[in-house]
Formats: structure tokens, sequence, C-alpha cells
């Protein structure tokens, strides 16, 4: 508990996450605006088009495996790594608190971005006299999804970052393989991409395109990412060295 | 009794390559100590390996009689700073203290305090950045002075300070160990810490070369012979015989520890060996470092 309290004063302290925060809002608030008012009409008319038009506050997992991946790796970087081991020696209830703080930080984020989606999208629909043909299970699915998907990427970015270390490196692997890998595997093989990390958050929204994941089966294969990814990052925590 | 630092055959190997090598040595309290060797001989692997932060290859360290992972709170009992740098350069001198202190559970009244002690309340709302390589210094030190600990770990802490910085720990160091508690201080440098230390542990190449008080240091090695001979190798072999140990210096010269010119100048007659030059030296405690240092490597 005291260590989580020193996780969550250091991610506060510095101006990194700030920065995070405001660049997430700054795009979720350009991105929500100029499509919501500028899409024809024809093209945000059925559930489907407003479930993607919503959905957009999902980006906040984007941000929020960042945040994550900075807990760790501007530890190694500037080498307070060592301080916060010497007053917690014990790696694991060490690596817990900070993979709780990124929960706890992708919460925020994810509550954030998807509440700015939401009240700004709707009242910009609203605005423009369009039927809102969502139904409550579609917003339900929409806002549990998104915020639930950002908190599960904030541990998954302190599993690479704590697998990584390198900061610069950490982060080039999450947007390549976020941006990049996952697309073209989805492209290529949609029945092995439906599995990775970023469509299975996706199905978590409401998206029922052919190849996506159920739901419920989305939850669970992130939460088993999540889980992966943070049982890697405890192993690589705990054992190596620190120079 | 139970010592405040035991090191059993503590080795460590990186890559095939031994750092630390079967390293043994006990550290009392009340003490403090110089731990010393040039730079590469060790010393912050060795540390690293009594805080926890690097695992042995074999052997094992004990802080207060058990592992420091398995201090309940270690910075109540452990203060350690093994590199003047480890900070977030944007976070304020206060608030990297605040993240550690929650980490030990102590109040946020506890860093305004040895904020005060180092120094540096005035500067305590600035990020680090700002801050001289000095203010870092006495930052690190506050951060390990936290848990009012009653060991305090320094790796280098003198390297790049000024002459006044040096004063400034030095007399700090002295008020920290008068009250019994204990001290463990790497250099590689003596002249550093010699006036503060009242014993030193010398490696070399990871191995101990020498544990003794700093006056044993003192009074049995400063007195040596400086020797040239056509026939160096001879001369070197006639000393050990006769127990004294000899090194060879740049020029050519045997310097012989622990011996008087008489001697020397005996043994050398009695072994037919001529001398060109035959000179009793009282080398600075300096010497007598790089001598038990250099010597080991030769």
């Amino acid at each position: 508990m005291n260590q989580l309290r020193a996780e969550l004063l250091k991610i506060r302290s510095t101006r990194t996450t700030i920065g995070l925060l405001l660049g997430m809002i700054l795009l979720a608030l350009i991105v929500i605006i100029l499509t919501c008012t500028l899409s024809p009409i024809d093209q945000i008319f059925t559930e489907q088009d407003q479930v993607g038009l919503l959905s957009f506050g999902s980006i906040a997992g984007v941000f929020s495996a960042l945040a994550g991946i900075m807990l760790v790796t501007s530890e190694y970087r500037f080498g307070t790594m060592r301080p916060t081991f010497l007053f917690n020696p014990n790696r694991s209830r060490l690596f817990a608190s900070k993979a709780l703080a990124g929960l706890l930080a992708g919460l925020v984020f994810g509550v954030i971005a998807e509440g700015l989606t939401f009240a700004i999208g709707l009242a910009i629909l609203e605005g423009r006299h369009i039927h809102i043909a969502l139904s409550g299970s579609n917003i339900t699915e929409l806002i549990v999804g998104s915020v639930v998907g950002t908190a599960l990427w904030g541990i998954m970015g302190v599993g690479l970052g704590a697998i990584i270390r390198n900061q610069v490196g950490a982060v080039i692997a999450l947007l390549a393989f976020g941006f990049v890998v996952e697309n073209l595997v989805f492209g290529l093989l949609p029945s092995v991409g439906r599995f990775l990390p970023v469509h299975a958050g996706d199905s978590m929204l409401g998206f029922t395109g052919q190849h996506y994941l159920s739901g419920t089966i989305g939850s669970v294969v992130l939460v088993a990412w999540a889980v992966v990814l943070a049982g890697a990052g405890l192993a690589a925590i705990k054992g190596r060295d620190v120079q | 009794m139970t010592f405040v630092v035991q090191s059993e055959a503590l080795t460590k190997k990186y890559d095939g390559v031994l750092a630390v090598d079967d390293l043994s040595f006990t550290i009392e309290s009340g003490t403090i100590t110089g731990f010393l060797g040039p730079n590469g001989a060790g010393k912050t692997t060795t540390l690293r390996m009594l805080l926890g932060l690097a695992n042995p290859t074999s052997g094992h360290a004990t802080i207060f009689g058990v592992p420091y992972a398995e201090l309940p709170t270690p910075a109540l009992r452990v203060g350690a700073v093994l590199e003047a740098t480890d900070f977030h350069p944007g976070r304020t001198g206060r608030d990297h203290l605040r993240t550690l202190s929650r980490a030990a559970g102590l109040p946020d009244s506890r860093v305004d305090e040895v904020l005060a002690l180092v120094e540096l309340t005035g500067a305590a709302k600035r990020r680090v950045k700002g801050y001289s390589l000095g203010m870092r210094q006495r930052l690190g030190l506050a951060a390990a002075l936290l848990g009012n600990p009653d060991l305090l770990v320094l790796d280098e802490p003198a390297n790049g300070l000024d002459p006044e910085g040096v004063r400034w720990l030095r007399d700090f160091l002295r008020d920290f160990a008068s009250g019994g508690r204990t001290v463990l201080v790497s250099s590689h440098v003596l002249a550093e810490v010699a006036q503060t230390v009242d014993q030193v542990l010398i490696i070399n190449h990871g191995r101990l070369v020498t544990e003794s008080s700093l006056e044993d240091l003192t009074t049995h090695t400063t007195v040596s012979v400086r020797v040239r001979s056509p026939k160096i190798t001879e001369l070197a072999e006639a000393l050990r015989r006769e127990g004294l140990d000899s090194i060879t210096t740049n020029d050519h010269a045997l310097l012989v520890h622990n011996a008087t010119s008489e001697r020397v100048g005996d043994i050398a007659f009695a072994a037919g060996l001529a001398i060109h030059e035959l000179m009793s030296e009282t080398s600075s405690l300096e010497e007598v470092f790089l001598d038990l240092t250099s010597g080991e490597s030769s």
C-alpha cells in the first residue's frame, strides 16, 4: 500500500503523465469534433456507424500504455530504480504496485477520454438532428469496454517497460506493434489477428464486424494479454541485476 | 556477535569474468570503514550485492544478520547512495524524497527534516535539473537519511565534489558515526577518506588485499627502502628468501616494504649483488595504497 502511494506520487510529480493526458485530450477533442461535424449523415446513421464514431475514446489505451511504460522505463533511464529498489527490495510487491498504479492511471485516462467523446459526440449529433441509433447496451458496452480496455493497457505498458527497460525501445515496440504489426496480421490472417490485444480490445467496444471476437471472449483475451505481459515483466524485474 | 555487515566468500561473475572473487570481510558497529581500490576493482559490484541489487554468483552477504532484502523496512536500518545522479530531472527535490518516504511509510515532515539536515530547504521545490552536482550529492544523502538508519553506505561520495563539499561530507560522516552508527564509504582515492575512516578494506581485481585499521596501515608499511641493482631479479629473490617482499617500480628499482636500508644492504652483500642506489623512504599513505593495489596486478 505504501509502495502504491509512492508510485501514484511518481506519476503525479513529473510533467510526463500530465503531458500524455493533455495530448490525449487534445487528440480526442480534435478527432471527435471533426468526425462528428464533418461526416455526411449517411455515414453516421446506423448503430455500427455510431459505435465506430463514439469508440474513439479507446485511443486512451495508447496513452495509458505509454504512461505504464514511463512508470518503469524512466526509473531505469534516470537511475531512480536504485533508490526505489533500496527502499523496497521486495520486487514482486514493487512490480505489483507499479502494475496497479498503471491500471489506476489507465482508468483515469479511459474515463476522461470516453467521457469527452460521449459528451461532445452526442451533443454534436443532437445538434445536427441525427437520430441516436445506439441502445442502452451499446452505450454500456462502449463505456465499460473502453475504460476497462484502457486500464488493462496501463498494466500491459508496465509489463512491456519492465521487459524492454529502454524507454525509446519500449515506446517504439508499443507503437510499431499496435499500429503496424497488428493491422498487418489482422489484414492477412484475421483468424489470428483478432486475438491480438488491440483487436481484442475493439471487440469489447461492441464492434460486430465478421472477424471480431465476441465482447466476452475479447475481454478474456485482453485480460490474458495483460496477465502474460505482467507476468513476463515481473520475471524480468525479479531476475535481473540493477546496474 | 552480529556484525553490521558480513560478506562471506562473495563472488560475482559477469560473462565469465570475475568482478568480485571470494570476498570475505566483516564490519563492526560504530566504525567508519573505507572501502578502497582502483576503479574497476569490484567495489560497486560488491556494494550492489550487499544491498540486494545484484545477486552473487556464489557466497552471501548479510546486513544486521540477514540478507538486505529480508530487512522488514530496510530504509529504517540502512541508508545508501550508489550514484549521485539518480533523480528524475523533472521532479522537485522534495517530491523525489516524498516518493521514497512514502515507500518506507514515513511522513512528509521527515522529508523536510532531512532537507534541512543537508541544507537544501531553499531548493526543495525546484526541479532537480537545476541542481548543481554538490546539491545532487546532498539530495542523494538526504534520501539515504530519510529512515534515520544505523548504517550508511556511500559509493564514491566525494566524486566531483569541490574541496568545500569534501570537507562538508567529512564533517557530516564524523558527526553521523559519533553516535555509534556505522559508515561504509568507498573511494578510489585513499586521501579522500584517510582523515575520516577508522579502518580500511582494500580490494583489487575483486579480491581482498588488506583489511586493517588505518593506524596499522600507516605504521606497518610506510617505511620502505628503494634499491637499484643491475641484477634486480636476483636481488628480489634474495630479499624474498629473507622474508622481505618487494615490488618493481617503473624505473627498474625495487621498493622493499617494512625494511631498513641496513638490512637490505646486508642481504645484497651476502648474496654478492652490486647495489647502485640504496635509499630509505617514508611513503605517504597514498603511496602505500598505490603499492598495495598495483602490487597485486603485476
